[in-house]
């Protein structure tokens, strides 16, 4: 039936084109006839574009590959053209049987890279850029933009420590950690705005995503291109009548994964057989299931039309997206549009294009899965009521379903961004540009806890409890800049552009709360009314704080024949941020590129149809620190009294002066090859870099006494890291009606601390991953100068007492009890919490109209700090519910809580993390519909893994203080529910 | 083509100047921080200068963090915090406090030593600052910048007095950053120093008056010397007992202020710890809360409450559960000693207000989830039918508690507003009869045992006292001692005290064992170790 559909609709087409042809045959004409055949495989081509050149006459070829077309008479050429094959052109001579194959054209879909400040032919490119289009996007609901390219991009690390919390960012990371203390995330350019916010990016607006991975590339941003550079390109309008495309898809989750508790009744049963020396109230409650939103829905609906003509185009889009999280209370709701417009004037020299992008949101951020642990080790034989009805609160636990039914806690966001290009052919060659952008984020949340919740009675003495903040933050940037182009002596090409860039952030904030309300009426809306205004104990706060960041930058790229190429960059470039002896830097970089396949050499080597070897080298900077961290500064210290009677604020110094502060600089180079075998079915590149960072800031501990506070912040330490990355994509089955496509990613790297002193200040180690929880544990990773980043260290366990106690070996091999242990000379390196290798893989199939996508992605070589099983494994937490293998695996532990290699295990795994399944309509006519896909996805479907805690997906590998299960919300960590999400969603085009 | 030309020159030119001005400015503008360069302008900025340091020995005078009160107080032989279940390990380091088995790197001891010098910087910093300025531009008169700058110099001789008694040799900074590497001085050399400066300074600073609460005055002067003097043989190699009494005695006969009138002893047992103690007639420095109009609240009770005690108090305040009362200290208290009562907490709790009706129940899922609330006078696993007693065997109602100090209930109009007496009359009277007897040989005169009866006699009825109290047979010092722990309990001096008496590395109670005679110093930490060539690790500790 639907073979049928597909032909009717190319007979349909066919039908069309004759009829337009016929009109136009001249008398003297001739019919050729032919086939097109793919070359190699010999299948035939249906659907090739047969056009005589130079005229308007063409015609479609048949499904066999098979067409005739009247030519007039005379020498004619025809043109043949097919998405996806390189354009053949054929003289006709006396026969009238032209037969033609086409080859497959590897480059011709993806053959402009975006890079800094511009685009490049991607045979010209020099160094270690990825760009992924939206084919290739992760396609399961992507709650943030870059979601979609999660585990896509060899070497960018994208972790979703969240888990679904449609409210988290992901952890984002290129190539290893590069800062301590400052910003590690790469630098997002959006349309040319730098820093651009992730919020204003929707799913189907995006056109590529290039990530700019070594130095040689990304020193074009300077100082904030450590973290490297993610550029992301939006849709804009082309010329031809209106077109109009909507998007939607419907995602519902599921719990997965859960830790193991014992469930009401078997709690109850240990009660009972006096295993558990607690009260059995006779209910049987799954408090954790009482936080779950069964009934999630997620909603996503984009329209966008486009359009344009001789001087002008444009596209505008709007979307509405509501996103449920799997826990209650943990909501995301969103709508606004992005709008581009481009036109040309002045015989066309003038450009110029306007982006104008809005998000607003609504967030519900009651519920962080902050919540969760508390109810998963609450007595099962509880109940969240009191017997009559009312809530059961004690006071050292919150009554969770409680505090969702009685507090509130949203924020309403708008993030709005407007840009504007204006470029003037001033020669031939020469380009003057301005650019400029203003990036507006605000928002104003609000939270109320009612008179009788368990916030307000246990610490606001039953008033309520009512707070509002606001917060904006607005970025300016302007960036003139000057491009030439030039070709000397037929083969030498220069382009060359300079600039000047000018960025100025300004943040805002302000937030007040109030208690002591007489009822529930006022919420949050009238903080006025409450009480304690008069008595000092509403509390109110503001903050206000900006920085500048000025750079001049220049590159100039060099190809000769599109054989030679080679690139050199230089930014000079200034932050307010540091200290008045080293405000400015310089960056330079120099990248060059040989495309072996055009060398005489290389001709008979045919199953090659590209190769190309890449080197460079890039020193960047990392100016994400705070602002103001040079100047000395008197901090508050609190309230005192004074000699009136009045107590008052009191100030002292709070930090140590360092006007030499500067910037962090990373110093990359990085070896690469490009290539593509065999017409296509194999195209790949491989990179080796090595990068080290140097001046790293760290607040480092000076001499005190004589100083006031014993840290100073300063440029100390170094971190280098290296690795291979490799890509790769395949073609096993190719055939007219079956494709079987794989792309795959991987890398591995090393990343190493290797100082954190200079000539003023020593540090032995550093210590980071603080557990939190019960029983103060204290840090899990501590790293010496020249380990690897990532190095759990603790005690090694040596087993148990008689009684259950813990041992652990000392230093010198013998056993003991925690407390006689020396952390400096007993703990040892328990392992690394970084993996060595990230794999993900892609296989693509594809059946006359349907295509099916399995995508996996994994981590490999690491380990994992399993703290639900250190905390909730062991009996020492009875009578809190714990998990079953408190029962069995661990039943022997009868000490405390204690840090070891006991609770660190592997994390390896490997999941099927998209599987979908999608059919395109093939449409008889086109007239309404131009295109139709439906599909449906499964996230998360399958886990490899022989870690026993959460989804290790969801444990932070990036950063200093990777590896620990996120239990608790210490130290940064975003504990959530695992879910599992199955969605259906459909793309139609008019 | 000429056209062309001639924009691109125009165009070049409008950028030019564009790239060559003002653009280039990296400026920084503060909006919400104050910079140290523009401050000490007027009145009220030095006045909060002056007060930094008081806010800040919250954190290392008071029990809440790991500051002198706790090294004092949990190295001795009437408090620890021990282990409780699934709680307070901690890392070992309240254990090791306990046993004295603490290290180099232990985190207890570079706290301490990092709050006491930042402490003392704020000092240095004021100090230095104030006097470098015309009293003029600061909008003081002479004598009111002679006033802040003395009561600055007696309150950094505080902060070296309380380094001195911690860490013994230490170096000694009167200036912010120089020398970057100060080199330690010995002991008597730092005893030297603070003798010096609170003598050079302790008539320049106001008497005590209610204007001073909470402040360094005159009186707390003399209160630094009786403890200087106190504590001179062991601190200065010279005993210096008459001084010591004569600096008493400035206080005893109130020559230097009272915050309420005459310096006088409260006449009762809670008239010095309840949430109005700022009307305490005895108190001569202290720590000034007040939660009502500042927000400014104790920090002691996260050490001393248990996760539910706020139920026996009224209030919402619980704690760590960290901090109880050593086997047997309890018993050392006798029955008709209402401190027993008064102060410590033990048995069966009850919510507030309801006459004992209505139980505490313990509630976190701990030992006696859903059950009420006892705290009993041992430390071992009772719920597990354990008869093994020692820092790692407690459950969450292990030990006596501390009752001593009061925050209210949430109607007292002083809630939480209760100061932390550092120096207190009561404690001035058993210094001076300390040194009487030690002058006599360790032998009681009537002329000591009248100043400790003076003040045991308050905590028995009229009835029970002539049975109670001391003669100068029975006041032997280390009776002496006993009476010392029992009227001071909780205020922090157990250390200094039980060195003075030559105990503190040598006696055996509950699980702690006697340690080396060198852990009567705590050690210099590491890290500064490290930072610092100049420093030099005491006795008995590696480098």
């Amino acid at each position: 039936m639907k073979r049928r559909l597909v032909f009717l609709s190319r007979i349909c087409l066919h039908s069309i084109w004759m009829l337009f042809l016929s009109m136009l045959a001249f008398s003297q004409s001739r019919t050729i006839t032919g086939k097109v055949v793919e070359a190699g495989g010999q299948s035939p081509l249906p659907g090739v574009t047969v056009q005589v050149k130079g005229a308007t006459i063409g015609t479609q070829t048949r499904i066999d590959g098979s067409y005739s077309l009247n030519v007039p008479g005379g020498s004619v050429t025809l043109v043949f053209t097919f998405v996806g094959y390189k354009t053949t052109e054929m003289p006709v001579g006396s026969s009238n049987t032209v037969n033609v194959s086409l080859t497959a054209d590897v480059t011709a879909l993806k053959d402009v890279v975006v890079v800094g400040y511009g685009t490049q032919k991607k045979q010209e490119v020099t160094s270690a850029i990825t760009s992924i289009e939206p084919t290739d996007f992760r396609q399961s609901g992507a709650r943030n933009a870059l979601d979609l390219i999660q585990g896509k991009v060899a070497g960018l690390q994208i972790t979703r420590t969240g888990g679904s919390n449609p409210n988290t960012s992901p952890a984002i990371q290129l190539r290893g950690v590069t800062s301590l203390t400052g910003s590690m995330s790469p630098l997002i350019v959006i349309d040319g705005i730098p820093g651009g916010n992730l919020d204003l990016l929707q799913q189907d607006d995006i056109a590529s995503i290039s990530v700019l991975k070594d130095g040689s590339a990304a020193a074009i941003y300077g100082t904030q291109a450590n973290g490297g550079v993610i550029i992301v390109t939006t849709k804009k309008g082309t010329k031809g009548p209106a077109r109009v495309t909507y998007n939607n898809y419907f995602r519902k989750e599921y719990k997965a994964r859960l830790p193991k508790f014992l469930t009401a009744d078997e709690y109850a049963a240990k009660i009972a057989d006096g295993e558990i020396n607690a009260t059995d109230k006779g209910y049987r409650t799954d408090f954790v299931d009482l936080l779950v939103n069964h009934n999630n829905l997620t909603q996503n609906h984009n329209l966008a039309i486009s359009g344009g003509g001789e001087q002008s185009n444009y596209r505008a889009s709007v979307y509405y997206l509501n996103q449920e999280g799997i826990l209650k209370a943990n909501e995301r709701q969103q709508y606004g549009g992005r709008l581009s417009i481009t036109s040309k004037g002045l015989n066309d020299r003038l450009t110029s294009q306007f982006n104008l992008a809005t998000n607003f949101n609504k967030a519900n951020l009651l519920t962080d899965g902050g919540n969760l642990q508390g109810y998963y080790t609450f007595n099962p034989t509880y109940s969240p009521y009191n017997p009559d009805g009312s809530w059961y609160f004690e006071q050292t636990s919150t009554n969770e379903l409680a505090r969702l039914h009685q507090q509130t806690d949203i924020r309403q966001q708008q993030t709005t961004s407007g840009d504007a290009r204006v470029s003037l052919d001033v020669a031939k060659g020469l380009k003057a540009s301005i650019f400029g952008s203003v990036t507006r984020d605000s928002y104003l949340e609000g939270g109320y806890a009612d008179l009788l919740s368990e916030l307000s009675v246990e610490n606001y003495d039953s008033t309520g409890y009512a707070f509002q903040s606001t917060f904006l933050n607005v970025r300016y940037a302007v960036e003139p800049t000057l491009e030439y182009n030039i070709t000397v002596n037929k083969n030498h090409n220069f382009t060359a552009i300079g600039g000047y860039s000018y960025r100025y952030e300004v943040e805002q904030y302000f937030d007040a709360n109030n208690y002591g309300f007489v009822n529930d009426i006022f919420q949050e809306n009238n903080l006025g009314a409450g009480n304690m205004l008069l008595t000092g104990k509403a509390g109110m706060s503001s903050y206000k704080n900006d920085n500048k960041l000025i750079a001049f930058f220049g590159r100039i790229n060099y190809n000769y024949k599109d054989k030679y190429m080679a690139s050199v960059i230089l930014r000079h470039e200034g932050s307010s941020r540091f200290g008045a002896n080293n405000k400015w830097g310089n960056f330079p970089a120099l990248s060059v590129g040989w495309n072996m396949r055009d060398e005489p050499f290389m001709q008979d080597v045919t199953f090659l149809d590209d190769l190309k070897l890449r080197a460079g080298y890039g020193v960047t900077g990392n100016s994400g620190i705070n602002n103001y961290s040079s100047l000395v500064t008197m901090g508050t210290g609190g309230n005192y009294i004074n000699p009136d009677g009045v107590w008052r604020q009191t100030y002292g110094p709070n930090k140590n002066p360092n006007p030499n502060l500067k910037w962090e600089k990373k110093s990359e180079y990085n070896i690469g090859v490009d290539f593509s075998f065999f017409k296509g079915r194999i195209t790949g590149a491989v990179d080796v870099y090595k990068r080290v960072t140097k001046d790293l800031l760290e607040n480092v501990t000076t001499q005190l006494p004589p100083f006031v506070t014993n840290s100073i912040y300063a440029n100390v330490g170094q971190v280098s890291s290296k690795g291979v990355e490799i890509t790769l994509s395949g073609s096993p089955v190719r055939t007219r009606d079956f494709s079987w496509n794989i792309d795959m990613a991987f890398s591995n790297s090393k990343n190493t601390l290797d100082r954190y002193s200079n000539e003023l200040y020593t540090i032995k180690y550093q210590s980071y991953a603080d557990i939190g929880g019960y029983g103060a544990l204290g840090n899990a990773i501590r790293t010496y100068e020249g380990d690897r980043i990532g190095n759990f260290y603790g005690k090694r366990f040596a087993g148990l007492t008689d009684s259950g106690d813990w041992l652990f070996y000392k230093a010198d091999g013998t056993k003991a009890p925690a407390d006689q242990l020396d952390s400096e000379k007993d703990f040892a390196v328990i392992g690394n919490a970084v993996p060595k290798v990230y794999l993900s893989f892609t296989n693509t199939f594809k059946y006359k109209n349907f295509d099916l996508r399995a995508f996996f992605r994994g981590k490999f070589g690491y380990n994992i700090l399993n703290t639900m099983e250190m905390f909730y494994g062991s009996k020492a937490s009875l009578p809190s519910n714990v998990l079953k293998t408190a029962f069995t695996k661990n039943g022997k532990i009868t000490g405390g809580y204690q840090y070891s290699d006991y609770y660190i295990e592997k994390g390896n795994f490997m999941k099927l993390d998209e599987l979908t399944l999608g059919y395109t309509v093939p449409f008889k006519s086109k007239k309404t519909f131009q295109s139709m896909r439906l599909y449906v996805t499964a996230s998360n479907l399958w886990l490899i893994t022989k870690y026993t805690g959460n989804d290790p997906d969801y444990v932070r590998d990036t950063g200093l203080k990777p590896g620990v299960d996120a239990l608790n919300a210490s130290d940064d960590r975003t504990p959530y529910m695992g879910t599992r999400g199955f969605m259906f969603g459909l793309n139609v085009g008019f | 083509m000429k056209r062309f030309k001639k924009i691109a020159v125009y165009t070049s030119l409008a950028l030019l100047p564009v790239l060559a001005n003002s653009c280039t400015n990296l400026d920084e503008k503060a909006y919400d921080t104050l910079l140290t360069n523009n401050f000490y302008n007027n009145k009220n900025e030095v006045v909060s200068a002056v007060l930094r340091p008081y806010t800040h020995a919250n954190a290392w005078i008071t029990p809440g963090q790991s500051g002198w009160w706790r090294l004092s107080e949990l190295s001795g032989d009437q408090l620890a915090w021990p282990q409780k279940g699934r709680h307070g390990y901690d890392n070992g380091q309240w254990i090791r406090l306990h046993y004295h088995t603490w290290t180099v790197d232990e985190s207890t001891v570079l706290n301490c030593w990092n709050l006491l010098w930042t402490g003392l910087g704020f000092c240095n910093d004021a100090i230095g600052n104030i006097e470098g300025r015309d009293a003029a531009k600061m909008g003081l008169t002479q004598v009111e910048k002679d006033g802040f700058t003395g009561e600055l110099r007696l309150l950094r001789a505080f902060h070296y007095l309380r380094l001195m008694d911690i860490y013994g040799n230490i170096p000694i900074v009167t200036t912010v950053g120089e020398p970057v590497s100060p080199e330690t001085k010995p002991r008597a050399e730092v005893f030297s120093f603070i003798e010096k400066e609170i003598k050079d300074n302790i008539d320049k600073s106001p008497n005590l008056s209610k204007a001073l609460l909470g402040r360094m005055s005159k009186a707390g002067g003399y209160a630094m010397l009786a403890e200087l003097y106190l504590n001179a043989e062991k601190w200065s190699g010279t005993a210096r007992w008459d001084d010591c009494i004569a600096a008493c005695d400035a206080l005893i006969n109130n020559t230097a202020g009272g915050m309420n009138g005459a310096l006088a002893l409260d006449t009762n047992l809670t008239d010095t710890y309840k949430p109005s103690n700022d009307l305490s007639k005895e108190i001569i420095f202290s720590i000034a809360y007040d939660y009502i109009i500042s927000n400014f609240s104790p920090q002691w009770p996260g050490d001393f409450y248990h996760f539910n005690q706020g139920q026996i108090n009224g209030n919402p305040i619980n704690g760590n559960d960290g901090v109880v009362v050593i086997p047997g200290v309890y018993t050392t208290f006798e029955d008709a000693d209402k401190r027993k009562k008064e102060w410590l907490l033990i048995g069966p709790q009850w919510k507030y207000g309801s006459a004992d009706t209505i139980p505490v129940i313990c509630s976190g899922g701990n030992e006696y989830d859903g059950k009420q609330l006892v705290f009993v006078d041992n430390i071992r696993k009772n719920a597990q039918g354990s008869t093994v007693s020692d820092m790692t065997q407690g459950e969450e109602n292990s030990g006596v508690r501390f009752n001593k100090y009061r925050l209210g209930p949430l109607t007292d109009p002083n809630y939480r507003s209760c100061d932390w007496a550092v120096y207190r009359l009561s404690w001035i009277y058993f210094v001076k009869a300390e040194a009487i007897m030690r002058k006599n040989g360790g032998v009681a005169t009537q002329e000591a045992v009248d100043l400790v009866n003076t003040i045991k006699k308050r905590a028995y009825s009229a009835a029970d006292w002539p049975a109670h109290a001391y003669t100068t047979t029975t006041l032997t010092m280390d009776e002496l001692l006993a009476e010392l722990g029992r009227e001071f309990i909780f205020e922090g001096y157990r250390r200094q005290e039980l060195i003075r008496f030559g105990k503190y590395t040598t006696n055996t109670w509950w699980d702690h064992k006697p340690s080396e005679a060198y852990r009567e110093l705590f050690p210099i930490p590491r890290t500064q170790l490290q930072l610092n060539a100049n420093l030099k690790q005491n006795d008995g500790y590696p480098n």
